[in-house]
């Protein structure tokens, strides 16, 4: 399906949730989530501890039966076939350190072609592993324990892992906590580099306004609903914010004094309030 | 040979260790790794019930309702861990402290049986017959072909649970049929180590070779080699030294670990 033809059918969203509804114990944690996320763009879901930003990501991942409405990623109803063109970075590894797994052998899992007979070590795996996992430093990393890494190795080895499943959409959950701030700068020029080599879907789900600010092309904020979306700098302004997150915020704008637009008043603002 | 070697009742002792020191260790990598080993005391300890009510019930070799038992109590663990918001600690003092205070009313109703406490807790090995050595040696083959077989899926739900069922991997079918499998060694374990010390076969081994390396294929030939060694070498001990079997088998485990904790330290003085 070329861009130019001109009756295609339009590409089906990478994420389209219609009303999803998920009560936990005595919360309607979802309530009525709609969403359309297109092919092909870094977005980002915002909102406050307790939106349900997590148990969103966990309905796309089939992780969390939705009580109504319905998940579609990829054109697909979610179930493991569509997930294995999916990518999930979780936030961290809650690994013990009684296990041990290097990275060589933890990214290995991800891929038939590398996931050899008890972990048999050979040339060809190592060369597998890096060509599809470029530019994130793995090299070095390959025989060192998974249990011994910084924050910000296990993160980039955690896109690794995700990269190496080829996948279409890659789903990334609070990539930046437990990395400090300039590994956190590292950290999203990678995923911005990503973007642009790969050109798949990313999806940042994520309390951090500092950086949806910068880096995504649209946002998306969530408080047991879509309160508002839009692109960063519609979204993030006093108003947007005090619907999603139910208090007064004054965003802090990182390029205050250069000339950078800020966001006039009366820019098109998607309100979806119930 | 020796002549001890000849006693019928010492070759059925190491068969079982030769089939369940391996298989122990093989499933402790995969029990440590998640922090389950408080698990395994408690389906040992559960075991306590399965015999007092085997009995009850007219058996004479309580395996059968020691496994069954045991079987009941890891799935109502893995059950109350899906379905409540219990901690995972909480279930199993739970599930231990009950089945062990069961087992006990149930063996006090039965003034004959009293004396098969102390088997049980502290194990026996001079009642380990044939029929035992047929058990464990077929769970140690069960053991072996499924952890091997599914040993990627297992390390990646050992890494990260939602990332495995993302990557494909069929965690609820590995999380039942690994604690069915733990469950088979560690209650055919019982008859020789005893409740109380069951944990070490299961524990000791992994947690010695981790100290000694850092990738999982060492560490899972390592742990076998250590789980074959101390359970062979403890009931090869206790003979000459008269000492009780069990006991003597969990400590030639606590040498191993002290000797690796030893080399470790040796080799980099500023790890373990």
């Amino acid at each position: 399906m070329t861009p130019g033809a001109s009756n295609a059918r339009p590409a089906p969203a990478a994420i389209e949730v219609h009303d999803a509804r998920v009560r936990l114990g005595d919360t309607d944690v979802l309530r009525g989530v709609n969403l359309r996320v297109p092919m092909g763009q870094m977005v980002a879901l915002i909102g406050p501890n307790g939106s349900g930003k997590t148990t969103l990501l966990r309905c796309l991942l089939g992780l969390q039966r939705l009580d109504a409405g319905n998940v579609r990623i990829l054109g697909e109803p979610v179930g493991p076939k569509v997930l294995r063109r999916v990518g999930y970075v979780p936030q961290r590894l809650p690994l013990d350190p009684s296990f041990a797994l290097c990275v060589r052998e933890f990214l290995a899992l991800r891929r038939p072609d590398t996931r050899l007979w008890f972990f048999r070590r050979t040339r060809a795996t190592d060369d597998i592993l890096l060509r599809h996992a470029p530019g994130l430093g793995m090299e070095p990393l390959l025989s060192r324990p998974l249990s011994g890494l910084s924050g910000g190795q296990l993160q980039r080895v955690l896109i690794a892992y995700s990269l190496l499943g080829d996948p279409e959409l890659l789903l990334l959950d609070e990539p930046t906590a437990g990395v400090d701030t300039p590994g956190e700068q590292d950290f999203y020029q990678l995923i911005g580099d990503v973007h642009a080599r790969l050109g798949i879907t990313i999806v940042l789900v994520s309390h951090d306004l500092g950086m949806v600010f910068r880096r995504a092309s649209w946002v998306y904020a969530l408080n047991g609903v879509i309160c508002c979306e839009g692109r960063p700098e519609e979204v993030i302004n006093a108003n947007s914010l005090k619907a999603a997150y139910g208090i007064h915020v004054t965003p802090y704008h990182h390029h205050h004094h250069s000339h950078a637009p800020v966001p006039p008043e009366g820019v098109p603002i998607t309100l979806h309030r119930r | 040979m020796p002549d001890f070697l000849m006693e019928p009742f010492m070759q059925r002792a190491l068969l079982m260790a030769l089939a369940l020191g391996p298989a122990c260790g093989l499933l402790g990598v995969f029990v440590t790794a998640r922090r389950m080993s408080f698990f395994s005391d408690t389906i040992a300890h559960s075991a306590l019930t399965g015999v007092a009510a085997g009995f009850l019930a007219g058996f004479e070799d309580p395996t059968l309702p020691v496994l069954s038992f045991c079987i009941m109590v890891a799935v109502t663990m893995l059950w109350l861990r899906e379905r409540t918001r219990l901690l995972n600690d909480t279930i199993m003092a739970v599930l231990l402290s009950v089945s062990v205070a069961m087992g006990v009313i149930l063996l006090s109703l039965q003034r004959n049986r009293w004396a098969e406490l102390d088997k049980y807790l502290l194990g026996d090995v001079l009642s380990v017959g044939w029929s035992d050595v047929a058990w464990a040696a077929a769970a140690a083959v069960a053991v072996t072909v499924a952890v091997l077989a599914s040993l990627n899926p297992l390390a990646l739900l050992a890494a990260h649970e939602d990332l495995a069922h993302v990557s494909g991997a069929r965690v609820r079918l590995l999380n039942y049929g690994f604690v069915i499998l733990l469950t088979l060694a560690v209650s055919l374990s019982i008859r020789a180590l005893g409740i109380l010390l069951v944990t070490s076969m299961v524990v000791l081994p992994p947690a010695t070779a981790r100290m000694l390396v850092h990738t999982l294929r060492a560490h899972v030939l390592l742990t076998v080699a250590f789980g074959l060694t101390g359970a062979v070498g403890g009931v090869l001990l206790s003979y000459p030294l008269n000492l009780p079997t069990g006991p003597t088998v969990t400590m030639t485990f606590g040498a191993l670990f002290a000797a690796s904790l030893l080399v470790a330290r040796l080799r980099s003085p500023a790890r373990p």
